[in-house]
Parts: C-alpha cells; structure tokens; sequence
C-alpha cells in the first residue's frame, strides 16, 4: 500500500512538476504578445484541471451507497443454512485466462467470495488457493501494493487453523483495498468486483438451493440479495468505467433485475408492507437460477 | 517584466497548490484516525466497511444521503466519527430515499462534530414498526447528512476550515 508519507511527496512532487512545466513553457516562448496570451492560457488551463480533481475527491456525490463485503454476504448466506458445496466454487486454476481489465475485475470479486465462503466454511487449504488468486489478480489490476509485502499470505499460513483469525484476515484484505483505492481514485471500480462477488455468491446460493433439499432459508436468501443490485449496476455505469466494454454486464444485470420484479411473487412482497419474508415460487427461482448460472458462465470463462 | 510577474505569478500559484495538497493530505490522515477509532466502538459487531463523506459548507444548506442494505435476521451497529467537522452537522436516519415524499424520520440526532456516535439497527426497526405501525422490517436505511449553511463561506473555492467529513464505519453481528 502507498504510505502516507508517499503521497505527501506525491503532491509535492506535483507541484514541482507543475512550476517545471510552466517555467519550459514560459521559456519556449517568444516575445510577441500573441505569445503571451498563450503561455497565460496554458496555466489557466493547468490550475483547473488541478483544482477540479481535488474538489471531486474531497466533495462526496450527493446520493451514495455502501455494499455489503463478500464476508458479510456469505455470512448471511451460511446463517441461512448454505452448506459448503466443494463443487460450486470458481476454478482457483484460471487467473491465467483472465486478459481483460474487466474480466479481471469481475474475477477478482469472484475470488474473494469464493474464499468467503471457504473460510467461513473451515476449508482452509481451499481458502488459501483463493487467496494467491486473488493476489495474482490484484497485481494485473494495478493492486499489487495491497499485497506486495506477502504479510497476508504469511499470515494466513500462520492461522490457517484459526477460522476467526483467518476471517479478521479476510476483512484486512477488504479494508486494504478500500483504503489503496481511495487513495487512488479507484473507488469506481469497486462495483465491477463487487459485480463478480455477487454473482458468486448468488450462484453459491443457487447451487446449494437446487442440490440440497429444505433449503427455504437459501431460497429467501437469494430472494433477498437481489435488493442489491440496483446499486450495484448504478455503480457500474460511472462513466469512469466506460473503457471496459462494460456493457454486455450492465444489460446482462440489468435484465435479470427486469425479470425479477416482474416475479408475481416480488410485487405481492413490496405491496405488503406487513411481509415480513420474500420467497419465490419454484418456477421464479428456478428462473432467476438460470439467469444467474448463465451470467456466471460469461464471467468466469476466460 | 511581463516575464518577470509571470514567472512570479506561477511560482505562487504552485505553492499555493501544493499548500493545499499538503493541507489536505493531513486532512485525509485525520480521517484515517478517525476511522480507526470509529472501528473500535464496534465490538462486539464485525467490521463490514466504511463510507467517508466529504463536503463544503456553503452558504446554503445542502443533504448528503448513503444508502445501506440490512439483511434479515442481522443487526447492524453505525459508528459515526465527527471529528472532521469544522461545523456541526445533523444527521437523520430514513426508511426511504430523498426524493420520497411519504419517508419517514427514524432518528436525528446533531451535536456530532468531535464526538463518536453509535446507533444500532434493531433501534431503528423498532421506530419504524411504531411510526409505520407494522411488523415488517427494513430492508435498508437512507442516511442524511444535513449540511448547515454557513454564512460567508467560499461556495466556489472552499478554504480548509469551511471542508468537513463524517466518517461512517458500519458492523454486522453473526
């Protein structure tokens, strides 16, 4: 992770290159006064952009939202009675196939939920398979500081016995994430890995649904998760994110929102403010699967 | 001796901005304390994140809003650090968004500014199955951070002492 102490002589050093700049142009100039109004211009120029990124970091966007970590979801996702299925995890194996920015990303996310629910499901060695592929991935995202000093990897090995301290682990992760992308103007990016979380976490909770009978508390579960993602594809459309050819997700998301509230089911749930519990017909779950696996199928193929 | 103010003219506009690069460098620093501390009060609840607002006070009021997701069967607990408010702010808990006229007012509270503010969840379903007299629950909360006005203040170019943040670091109990 960048330190304090590099991005205060990050600023500085961007001062110094600004007056260097400044000073090259002045000097590149001739005596004209035609001259004179460019070289003015050229600084004006500078100043704004300058002074424009500082405001965007230090002005927070009118409406904002915060979403769940891949611990939290997968904790909630257990409580309800997902078992661990050893199966319906990604393949630790593929990070190599990933080339893309977005692919990436998505992966990455994926990555993190799947060794959310390994940890959370005590299966240490498959957990710690994650977490390299995690890390391998980070490094192709420009995240590489996050774990450059191998302490999480050392750490991990230490406890890998110790479920708590290997959940405290997985939280560090999150928060050094969170931190390194602040501090460099990546937070739009965090909804791609969080697109590729909840799509893992929701095939988790679908795979367990169709392959473990009395699963009810899953199938709520699933039925839950879903108020996210809203947010999820609002946080996807930032412009910043355009670059990626971001757009087959967004429609891919955004259809299975369409058909979700569109469930009978659904509408009766929000026309009730007394219920207490949204669940889905058979049909409706069987539906929302099938959109869900195929998406996760897009993703995880290289 | 155009030259000549030119140069002198760039030369304080770049230390000028790395002044306030500097400046809000040490900003970003308190806030990252802030939020140590604000994770401390959590316990026994799991860290689950943080969301840091920043914003000017202007001279006119302005309503900042997070949304946060409460799944069932958790309770949550909100650590709100107000330690980087030059000003105090008020901050009000909504079932629903902003531009919802039929929302309703769960909780305010202000005085925030220096302090370390904790609200749980299940006091704000509570409200909510009062106010709404139901028994359903809520699926999330809308947090406003109303922003006072502040006569004088630099709308356009703000100065350090008229910048501020809350700092919100949330838990969920397993």
């Amino acid at each position: 992770m960048k330190s304090r102490a590099y991005m205060k002589t990050k600023n500085y050093w961007l001062a110094t290159a600004f007056v260097g700049t400044a000073l090259l142009l002045t000097s590149c100039n001739g005596d004209g006064e035609h001259n004179e109004s460019n070289e003015l211009n050229t600084v004006d120029t500078t100043e704004a952009t300058s002074d424009e990124d500082f405001e965007a970091l230090f002005d927070s966007p009118e409406v904002d939202y915060h979403l769940p970590s891949p611990l939290q979801v997968a904790s909630i996702f257990k409580k309800s009675g997902l078992s661990y299925n050893s199966g319906a995890t990604s393949d630790p194996s593929k990070s190599d196939l990933y080339t893309s920015d977005l692919k990436q990303m998505l992966n990455f996310g994926v990555y993190s939920a799947d060794m959310a629910y390994c940890v959370l499901n005590e299966q240490s060695n498959e957990a710690r398979k994650y977490l390299e592929q995690i890390t391998f991935l980070a490094e192709k995202i420009g995240m590489e500081a996050v774990f450059e000093n191998k302490d999480l990897i050392d750490r991990f090995d230490a406890n890998i016995e110790n479920k708590d301290s290997i959940e405290i682990l997985m939280v560090d992760i999150q928060e050094r994430t969170g931190i390194y992308m602040d501090d460099n103007e990546m937070q739009h990016q965090q909804a791609v890995h969080f697109a590729g979380a909840w799509t893992e976490g929701m095939q988790l909770g679908v795979y367990d649904f169709e392959n473990n009978p009395n699963k009810e508390g899953v199938g709520s579960q699933i039925a839950e998760q879903m108020s996210i993602l809203s947010s999820i594809i609002k946080g996807l459309k930032d412009p910043r994110n355009d670059g990626m050819d971001i757009g087959w997700l967004i429609s891919d998301l955004e259809a299975i929102q369409a058909r979700f509230d569109g469930f009978d089911s659904v509408t009766a749930y929000f026309e009730d403010p007394d219920a207490l519990e949204l669940t889905l017909t058979d049909a409706e779950y069987d539906e929302l699967g099938e959109m869900i696996k195929t998406l996760r199928t897009k993703i995880v193929n290289g | 001796m155009k030259r000549i103010l030119t140069l002198l003219a760039l030369f304080g506009i770049a230390i000028l901005f790395a002044q306030t690069a500097s400046n809000l460098t040490e900003f970003k620093e308190n806030i990252a304390a802030q939020k140590a501390e604000a994770k401390t009060q959590l316990n026994p609840y799991r860290f689950d994140g943080s969301k840091i607002t920043y914003f000017n006070f202007k001279t006119y009021k302005q309503v900042k809003e997070v949304e946060i997701y409460l799944f069932n069967n958790t309770d949550y607990r909100f650590s709100f650090n107000g330690k980087s408010l030059p000003n105090d702010i008020t901050i009000e808990f909504y079932d629903k968004n902003k531009t919802e006229s039929d929302r309703v007012l769960l909780k305010s509270f202000s005085e925030i500014q220096g302090k370390n503010i904790l609200v749980e969840s299940a006091e704000l379903n509570k409200t909510y199955q009062s106010k709404k007299n139901t028994n359903g629950r809520l699926k999330r909360v809308f947090v406003n951070y109303v922003i006072t006005a502040v006569a004088g203040a630099q709308n356009k170019q703000p100065t350090m002492k008229e910048r501020g943040a809350v700092v919100l670091v949330m838990g969920y109990k397993n």
